[in-house]
């Protein structure tokens, strides 16, 4: 069976979603080294997470697509971004985001943002598809996908630790 | 030179000398008075008004010209916008790409909310911070003549640009379009785009 990173990989391809903005974690790593080996993508590595919103908006605009990969505390740069830009000008915007502060996290630090991010992207009416296991991945992606671009929407697909590991401390 | 007089740069006729110069280039305005002088310096379709997202409009200036390399893209901002999201310089650096021109009105405050300085008005050189994160052709003028010259080549040149332009904190009474899909699929309609 194809790992779930190239299954991602292969979805945004079928759906024409060229550029990659990134904010690294370990999650988004897996997904990224796909990426690297197909020259199809172009990926911009950001500062911080709320920019992506920006660098989308714009590649939108001009008539390219793009997504955003982002750790869970990217969420919470990002808040505003969304709220103030890419919803209420009604962009398609797909956010990866690896789901840390859930299930086998070792860090308490990470965990009140991990709770939090599903209800804040509920908040915002961010409609949110959760991968955790390997045969849901193609189904999910593609349909989160479809649906960004129908909707003119951010869509977020959360990868969690079941699918995608933990880190051990 | 003796007897010369220097007037600090007003950011609407700066802005009105852009808007004399371009064609169909793509101009992205920050909220607040940025925006308030591209509109009120011509409407059109290729002019995108954020109407908030502090910050952003150099990320979206950034989005555009990596999708639009051929043609130059305009970021007009302002110095409270963009100190709330420096790091998107060094961002617009790693890309670096040759078509950006990022024009940043130095008022030195927030004006539209009272006066309140920003860090401009104490230590801070954005054309010096834009400078360290990476961007090469950067420039700070104070005059309404060494704007244009300013401007001028970095409209034929390429870049990416930046220019700080110290402006003397005019208030701007433009109000441009206010719905947020009007202004984009106008926009999105001007660069070509067919929807899907």
């Amino acid at each position: 069976m194809t790992a779930w990173p190239q299954l991602i990989i292969e979805q945004l391809k079928a759906h024409n979603v060229r550029f990659l903005s990134y904010v690294p974690d370990a999650c988004g790593e897996h997904i990224l080294r796909a990426a690297r080996e197909d020259a199809f993508f172009d990926i911009l590595p950001l500062a911080r997470e709320e920019e992506g919103v920006g660098v989308v908006t714009g590649q939108y605009l001009a008539g390219e697509r793009g997504a955003i990969l982002m750790p869970t505390s990217g969420v919470g740069n990002s808040i505003n971004a969304f709220a103030s830009l890419a919803i209420p000008y009604q962009i398609p915007m797909p956010v990866f985001i690896g789901w840390r502060g859930a299930l086998g996290e070792f860090n308490a630090a990470q965990v009140p943002m991990g709770q939090a991010l599903v209800p804040i992207l509920k908040s915002l009416n961010i409609p949110h598809f959760i991968l955790s296991r390997p045969e849901e991945v193609e189904v999910r992606v593609s349909g989160a996908l479809k649906l960004a671009f129908a909707l003119e929407q951010p869509v977020a697909v959360l990868v969690s630790t079941e699918l995608a590991g933990w880190k051990e401390k | 030179m003796e007897g010369e007089v220097r007037t600090m740069i007003n950011s609407l006729d700066a802005t009105r000398f852009i808007a004399s110069r371009v064609t169909d280039e793509p101009i992205v305005a920050s909220l607040g008075n940025a925006k308030y002088d591209l509109f009120l310096s011509g409407d059109r379709p290729q002019n995108f008004y954020l109407w908030n997202a502090m910050g952003l409009a150099i990320s979206v200036g950034l989005g555009v010209a990596m999708a639009r390399p051929q043609q130059k893209v305009i970021v007009v901002d302002g110095d409270g916008s963009l100190l709330m999201n420096l790091n998107a310089l060094a961002t617009s650096a790693v890309r670096s790409p040759e078509n950006l021109i990022h024009i940043v009105w130095n008022n030195r405050q927030h004006e539209l909310t009272g006066g309140q300085p920003t860090a401009t008005a104490f230590r801070t050189n954005l054309a010096e911070v834009a400078r360290g994160a990476g961007i090469e052709r950067c420039e700070s003028v104070e005059t309404q003549a060494e704007f244009e010259e300013a401007f001028l080549r970095a409209f034929r040149e390429p870049g990416p640009w930046f220019i700080s332009a110290q402006t003397n904190g005019t208030r701007s009474p433009g109000r441009p379009p206010k719905s947020p899909t009007y202004l984009k699929h106008r926009f999105r309609e001007s660069m070509g785009i067919v929807p899907d």
